[in-house]
This record gives C-alpha cells, sequence and structure tokens, in this order.
C-alpha cells in the first residue's frame, strides 16, 4: 500500500517536473520573441524619420536615408512575384488537376518540397552561374530571377494544396454541365481556392522581401539611385548587410531602421495571410 | 402533382417506347475489378427510369457512365456498347464535353459553384452560347422558374450560390442544368441530403420535366422510386437484375432477389 | 416538339462543335502550360546542380579529393581547402539542433497539452511568425545585442566555472569575443526552433484521440502519456520535423555571417571564430579574384547543396510516412 503511494507520489511529482519543464520552453520561445522585436523597436524606432524614405544611402560618415534600397528591393520583389507566381500557379495547378495521379506529380511535389527548404544561397550561386557571369556583370535582373526561383516552391506548394482542397463534388459538376477542364479550373477550382492561393502568394513576397543571401551576388549592391535593371540595384537587406557591419555609427543605425521596416513587412504579410486563411477555416 | 403510379400508361412494355438510351453488354472496370457485368438496358425517351440497389450494387456507376463522367479519375474504364439515339457515346472519338451538354447530372450533394446565383446558370449556358445580355437574363429567369426557384430567389439573383439553403441549392443545381437544354438529366440521389419538405419538392420537379427531358434517376429510398419514376431497374452486385414498369416491379417482381430488396430483406 | 430537339438539328449545334473544337485547343495548350511549369521544377533542381557542378569544376579538378581534407583556405598562394568551413557547418548545426530539439518538443507539448485553449492559437501562431523574420535580423540582433551581452557576461564565467576541469577548459577557452561558434550555434536554435515547434505539434495532432484517452484512462500522467504514446507514435513525423531544421541549419547563411567571426580556422574552442560554408560564400564570392578562388567558392556551395538535399530527402522521406499513416 505505502508503496503503491510512494510511486504514485513520484510519478506525479515527475509529471510536474517535466511540464514545469515545457512551460519553461514556451516561455523561452516567446521571450526570444519579445527579445529580438524589443530590441528592433527600440533600436530602429529612434532611426526612424521622413528622411529615410526620401533620401538615398549616404557615404560613410554621413547622414542620408534608405530610398534606393527601399526602390529596389521593392522592384526586384515585384519582379520577382511576376515572373514567379504565375509559373507555380501553374506547375501547382498541373499537380492537383491534370496530373494529379500522375507519377510526374509525385516526383515534382519531392522535388519542390526540397527546393523549398533548400539554402537561398545557392539559388544566389545558381543564378551567378546562370546569369550574371555570361552577362559578365551583376545586375537587378539577375537578383529579380533568384528572387523568383525562392517564389516558386513555396507558391507550387500552397496551390497544390489549396487546389487539393477544393472538393472533387464540385470539379464533377462543373464538368457535368460540359465545361472543359481548363473552364472549370479556372471559373470553380481557382475561385474556390482563391483565398488559400493569395495566401501563399502573400507568404511568398514575405520570404523574399528579406531575402540577402541570393542577392549578394546577383544583384549585388549600388550607393545610389537607379532604376537601370540591366545593372547592379541597391536592396534593403544587403544595405543592412553592409551598413550594420561597417564601423560608422550613421551607416549602422541605418542598418536598425531598415531591419525594422523589413520585419514589420514581413510581419505584416504574414498576419494579413493568416487572417486570409483563418477566415476561410472559421466558415 | 400526381404520382405515376397509376395504370393510365398507354404502353403495357417499356420495350415499346422509342429508346432514348441503349445500353448493350455493359462492363465497367475499377483498375482490375469489375464493377458492372453485362448491362444491357434500354432508357425511354421523355420519361423517368430509377436505378435501385443495396449500396455498392453499381447504380451510381451505371449512372456515371452514361456521361462519361468517370474519365476524370484514372483507371476507370467502360466496354460495351452506350447508345445515345443510336450512336455509341463510349467511342473514343465522342467529344466529352459536348456529350455532357446533352446529358446533364444533378448530384447527390448540392454543388453550387462559387458564384452569384445567376452566374450559376449563366456560366454553363455562356460556354456554348453567345447570347444577348437581355436573352441571358430571360434564360435564368426561365431556369429558375422551370426548377421552381425563381419566387425565392429573384431578389437576390447576385448573392453568392453558397448562401442558400440546402434545398435551394440543389433546385439551383437543377436549374444550371436545365439551362444548357440537355436531352437527358442524370440525377444520382437528389434528395437523399434533404429535409422531407426539400425532397417533396425536388420529386415534383422531376415529374414536371419528364415531360420534356429523359431522366434517369439513382436513389437508394425505394417509395422515391415508386414515386417517381415510370420503370425501375434493380441492381444487386454489378448485375442487372431486373428492369420492368415500376408498377410491376413493385407489386410483382419476377425475381426473388428483387422481391427480398422491395420488402425490406435485405440493403 | 420542344426547343431541345430543334437544337439538336439547327445550326446552333454546329457552333457548338466549333465551340468544342476551341474548347479542346484552349484545354490542350493550358494542360501543357501547367505540365511544362511543373517540370521546370524538376529542370530548376536539376539546374542548380548543374551549374555547381560545372562551376566548382576548376577546383575540383585542382585540388581533388584533398579539397575536403584540407583546413587551409589562403587566397594569396591559391591553396584552398573546405575542411575549416565544413566543419563550422556541421559543428554549429548540431549544436543548435541539440539545444532546439528538447525546446522545441517542450513548447509542442506545452501547445497540445498544457495551454489553455484560447492561448493555444496566438501561441501557435507567434511561433510561427518566429520563422518567418528574415535571418537578416537575426544576424543584426545577434552581432549588436546577443554577441556583446555573451561577451561581458555568460562567456567569462564559463571560462571561469571549467577553468580547471581537463577537456571542458580548452572546450571553452578564453578569451571571450562574443562572437563565435557558440553564438552561432545559439542564433542557429532560435531560427530552427519554429519549425521543429510547429512540425512537431502538427504530428502530436496526428495522434488518434482514443489512443491518448485510453491511456489516460488507465491512469497515465500527461508526462506519461506524452512520453509512452505521443512520442513513440510520432517519431518519425519528429525525425523529419528535425531533419528540416537540420536542414535549415546548415544552410543558413545570414544571421551565421554576423557572427560567426570569419576565421578559416579549426579550433577546439567553442568561443573561438570560425566560419561556416554559407559564410565564406557570403563573405568572400564577390571579392574573390581568380577563377580558381571563385571556382573553390562554388565547390563549397556544392559541397553544401549535396549535404542539405540529403538532409532534406530524408525529412521529407520521414514527413511522407507520417502523412500516408494518417491518410490511411
Amino acid at each position: 500500500m505505502s508503496t503503491a503511494q510512494s510511486l504514485h507520489q513520484s510519478r506525479k511529482r515527475k509529471n510536474a517536473v517535466m511540464m514545469a519543464l515545457c512551460v519553461i520552453a514556451a516561455g523561452i520561445g516567446l521571450a526570444w520573441l519579445a527579445l529580438i522585436l524589443g530590441a528592433l523597436l527600440y533600436k530602429g524606432l529612434s532611426g526612424v524619420s521622413l528622411a529615410v524614405f526620401t533620401q538615398m544611402t549616404p557615404p560613410p560618415g554621413d547622414a542620408g536615408g534608405l530610398l534606393n534600397a527601399i526602390y529596389g528591393s521593392i522592384v526586384m520583389t515585384i519582379i520577382g512575384i511576376v515572373v514567379g507566381t504565375p509559373i507555380g500557379v501553374l506547375a501547382g495547378t498541373y499537380m492537383a488537376e491534370y496530373g494529379r495521379f500522375s507519377k510526374l506529380t509525385t516526383v515534382v511535389r519531392f522535388i519542390n518540397d526540397i527546393l523549398l527548404s533548400a539554402p537561398s544561397i545557392i539559388v544566389g550561386l545558381f543564378v551567378y552561374e546562370l546569369m550574371v557571369r555570361p552577362m559578365g556583370h551583376f545586375s537587378a535582373i539577375a537578383g529579380a530571377v533568384a528572387l523568383s526561383i525562392l517564389v516558386i516552391p513555396v507558391v507550387v506548394r500552397t496551390t497544390e494544396d489549396m487546389l487539393n482542397l477544393v472538393p472533387n463534388a464540385l470539379r464533377e459538376a462543373g464538368t457535368a454541365i460540359g465545361a472543359p477542364r481548363w473552364v472549370v479550373i479556372r471559373s470553380v477550382a481557382y475561385r474556390a481556392a482563391l483565398s488559400g492561393i493569395v495566401t501563399g502568394i502573400l507568404l511568398a513576397i514575405a520570404r523574399i522581401s528579406g531575402e540577402t543571401a541570393p542577392l549578394l551576388f546577383t544583384a549585388l549592391n549600388n550607393q545610389f539611385w537607379s532604376s537601370n535593371l540591366n545593372a547592379p540595384m541597391a536592396s534593403l537587406p544587403v544595405t543592412i548587410f553592409q551598413f550594420a557591419l561597417s564601423p560608422y555609427e550613421e551607416w549602422q543605425q541605418l542598418a536598425w531602421t531598415g531591419a525594422l521596416i523589413i520585419t514589420l513587412t514581413v510581419l505584416g504579410l504574414s498576419i494579413i495571410a493568416r487572417s486570409l486563411t483563418g477566415r476561410r477555416e472559421d466558415r | 402533382m400526381k404520382p405515376m403510379l397509376s395504370t393510365d400508361l398507354n404502353v403495357a412494355d417499356t420495350t415499346v417506347e422509342k429508346a432514348k438510351i441503349e445500353i448493350k453488354n455493359l462492363n465497367f472496370y475499377y483498375g482490375q475489378s469489375k464493377a458492372l457485368k453485362d448491362i444491357n438496358l434500354s432508357l425511354p425517351e421523355r420519361s423517368v427510369t430509377a436505378f435501385i440497389g443495396p449500396s455498392g450494387c453499381g447504380k451510381s456507376t451505371l449512372l456515371r457512365v452514361l456521361n462519361r463522367i468517370y474519365e476524370l479519375y484514372p483507371k476507370q474504364s467502360a466496354e460495351g456498347q452506350v447508345l445515345l439515339d443510336g450512336k455509341n457515346i463510349l467511342d473514343r472519338s465522342q467529344d466529352l464535353n459536348l456529350l455532357r451538354t446533352k446529358i446533364g447530372m444533378v448530384f447527390q450533394k448540392p454543388t453550387p459553384f462559387p458564384m452569384s446565383i445567376y452566374e450559376n446558370i449563366a456560366f454553363g449556358v455562356r460556354l456554348y452560347e453567345k447570347i444577348s445580355k437581355a436573352e441571358m437574363d430571360s434564360r435564368v429567369e426561365s431556369a429558375l422558374k422551370r426548377a421552381a426557384l425563381w419566387n425565392e430567389v429573384k431578389d437576390k439573383l447576385n448573392a453568392s450560390g453558397q448562401s442558400l439553403s440546402g434545398g435551394q441549392q440543389q433546385r439551383l443545381c437543377i436549374a444550371r442544368t436545365v439551362a444548357v437544354k440537355p436531352e437527358v438529366i442524370l440525377l444520382d440521389e437528389p434528395a437523399s441530403a434533404l429535409d422531407p419538405l426539400s425532397t417533396a419538392k425536388i420529386e415534383e420537379l422531376i415529374d414536371e420535366l419528364q415531360a420534356d427531358y429523359t431522366i434517369v434517376i439513382v436513389t437508394h429510398n425505394m417509395q422515391q422510386a415508386a414515386r417517381v419514376s415510370r420503370q425501375t431497374a434493380f441492381m444487386y452486385l454489378g448485375e442487372l437484375v431486373e428492369f420492368d414498369r415500376t408498377e410491376k416491379i413493385f407489386t410483382s417482381p419476377r425475381e426473388k432477389r428483387t422481391q427480398d430488396y422491395i420488402t425490406g430483406r435485405f440493403g | 416538339m420542344s426547343a431541345v430537339s430543334e437544337a439538336a438539328t439547327s445550326p446552333a449545334m454546329r457552333t457548338r462543335e466549333a465551340t468544342v473544337r476551341r474548347f479542346a485547343f484552349t484545354d490542350m495548350v493550358f494542360r501543357a502550360a501547367t505540365r511544362a511549369s511543373a517540370i521546370l521544377v524538376l529542370v530548376l533542381l536539376g539546374g542548380v546542380a548543374i551549374s555547381l557542378i560545372a562551376g566548382s569544376w576548376e577546383a575540383l579538378s585542382k585540388f581533388g579529393i584533398s579539397f575536403l581534407t584540407t583546413e587551409s583556405w589562403n587566397p594569396v598562394t591559391e591553396n584552398f581547402g573546405a575542411l575549416a568551413p565544413i566543419y563550422g557547418t556541421i559543428v554549429t548545426s548540431a549544436i543548435a539542433i541539440i539545444i532546439a530539439v528538447p525546446i522545441g518538443i517542450g513548447i509542442a507539448v506545452f501547445l497540445t497539452e498544457l495551454c489553455p485553449r484560447p492561448l493555444r492559437r496566438p501561441i501557435g501562431i507567434a511561433v510561427e511568425l518566429l520563422a518567418g523574420i528574415p535571418s537578416i535580423i537575426y544576424g543584426i540582433w545577434g552581432l549588436f545585442v546577443f554577441a556583446p551581452f555573451l561577451q561581458t557576461t555568460i562567456q567569462p564565467f564559463i571560462i571561469w566555472l571549467f577553468k580547471g576541469i581537463p577537456g571542458l577548459n580548452s572546450l571553452f577557452a578564453g578569451p571571450p569575443y562574443g562572437i563565435g561558434l557558440l553564438t552561432s550555434s545559439l542564433i542557429l536554435a532560435i531560427m530552427v526552433l519554429p519549425f521543429i515547434t510547429s512540425i512537431t505539434k502538427d504530428v502530436f495532432d496526428t495522434v488518434p484521440a482514443v489512443l491518448k484517452e485510453s491511456a489516460y484512462g488507465i491512469g497515465c500522467t500527461t508526462w506519461e502519456v506524452t512520453r509512452r504514446v505521443t512520442i513513440p507514435y510520432t517519431r518519425v513525423g519528429i525525425m523529419g520535423g528535425v531533419m528540416l531544421g537540420l536542414g535549415r541549419a546548415l544552410g543558413e547563411t545570414m544571421a551565421v555571417t554576423f557572427v560567426i567571426g570569419n576565421a578559416h580556422r579549426i579550433s577546439a574552442s567553442l568561443f573561438a571564430p570560425g566560419t561556416t560554408i554559407s559564410a565564406t560564400i557570403a563573405n568572400e564570392f564577390t571579392e574573390a579574384d581568380g577563377a580558381i578562388y571563385t571556382s573553390s567558392l562554388v565547390a563549397l556551395g556544392l559541397i553544401l547543396f549535396i549535404i542539405t538535399f540529403i538532409i532534406l530527402a530524408l525529412a521529407r522521406y520521414m514527413l511522407l510516412r507520417i502523412d500516408s499513416r494518417t491518410g490511411a
């Protein structure tokens, strides 16, 4: 009787200890997020001013802004999305519709998942070999292509997943009315999966807007204003990288401010994306 | 509307009537397994034929052969002949989309498209016909009237099709099918997901539609088959056991298995 | 006669057939476009592999297998070996995983078993948001906030603590730079934590409720249910999540580049600066002059690609097994 009781006591104690550890683990996880965001806000906000958005990146030791870097980031992100999204949506469409039962789909899904988590710096090297080396110089368009290669797997994955959620009955209904497959896909399946696919695109934007490694040796950087796609172009992440590692205080401050801008953008996009699918689930 | 169990039919035997669809030596396979075994059946024009039988007997499979919707999936294949007005629709040269404009289908669960009520109907019409806005309006209206839905939705044609109740959604699907002017309408347990009141409305509708369309309905509900159909096919384990006038099937079936099923001894 | 049979013989039927032909054509084109896009995904990965092999050919043919075993990395004499970055990559990733796995599983247990229901979703989302923060943010934070903190507090303390203990005193030998292998490992641990957590949480959710309920039914504590039922049941899935985290840690570039110290040598001390494959490429690629230098950097990329490909393929394979089980 008493041994049974003490065994019970020790089991309960062990449980309490382990559960306490789990709570602590969760506390640690949340604390990191708070610490990082706190530091970002503290250091970044002090540098926020109108000049950040209206002036070019300054020479060492001078005051200035991030206008050309922000512009470059936006331009390359847009091109990356515009190039990558249609390819991703089409590939995802093949996997969920025309090729749903084909072997090719199984292979593409596997390879796409690997591409999804492959190191982005390798994509940078790939585009360097593919474009920069043959062209003989760094360029914004090479950077945009590198970003689009990162967009594709994200969009492929979400498009396939979301189309797979569209009930087959809806496809059959569209087919039964005499609509060819492409009309069923366009007018029924895409419509039903729209918010999910948009979520995927938003997540892809969030992902590439903070990517640094693939831009380092494709778009490189540019101290000055440039809208020439065939020339090196500044971007927010690469500018942050360069400025943060510099010994100049003004540059370091701009790096923090840039980091804050990127983080808020990415978090904002992720939250919008989540609320889109969240509403869907509730319905 | 009075159900068609009366004996006032001019024809004593179904084979006398003009056949809209003739099924000859039809076999159907899911991969290796044979789901339909040597089906021979003749569906008369402008009347309602019901397929009944226990679940898994192949009645839905047979229905899905008639518009070849099974082609959406791999490893499903049919052999034999299905003649629509004398032309074999299982023929390789048969265009599937064209076939489906002639043979419409309504499913077990209501499947409104993710668009407005108006668009749900206009969608199918627009595929094959170029007509003016005014013509389309009247087409939508007449289809909705045909499906006895017009009065309920005429003030909210731009509302989402998915905002309607289950019974209304199903009638929308019937309206959508009717709007493309098919010759045959296939109904796959169209009322099994609905409440009794909506079911009654659907049955009433089926009865009205048979003036213009050849209708095939699959149902697990024998009373429903008795109420709406002129002839009934009883299927069991992939075989067609008995096919006759509905009244005959339900009062004096030839086969013992039919007798057992309709008296509720199995199934 | 109704409109139905009229339509069958009228010119309307002929336009219908023309429409059908147009539809078939468009369908063929659309199908081809989707299929080509799907194949493009394969081509991309193939292209990556080919371009890396082509780009690294010069270095690999010059150094051969010794490229993998040489520590020296000397741009002046043009003598390159990948051992130091490989060592740094593996050590930092391994330590990161060792730290992140227990914490990640702990958070997943917390979220599935302990967390009050209303808090579950927000905390889950917060953890996933952590995964979305770009790595450069972790880098800048690590460099300016975390490393100085380690340098002034934790590192001197640990050095003092292990001073007299053989083995540990060389593993944690000073001076405290702040930046170095251990700092990189800690940053990587933070970065992979959300991945491991959210995948573990997802696979925990696949455990059938009856299984857990019957364990609770015979009087098991929460910990016992987790230890004896949930974790064994989801072992393969957790491994998949860990591998995915490992793949990410191995290839992570920017965060590490900031805090690793970029020293091409292998030191016994975890406090010493080192380098990783990706940090080396990020730091030196644009400044590399000479074909052999560039080619050696691409060769580093090829090594990283091969390692991560294997790890990620294993991860996907394991997660696939969990999926097929829940699907069945």
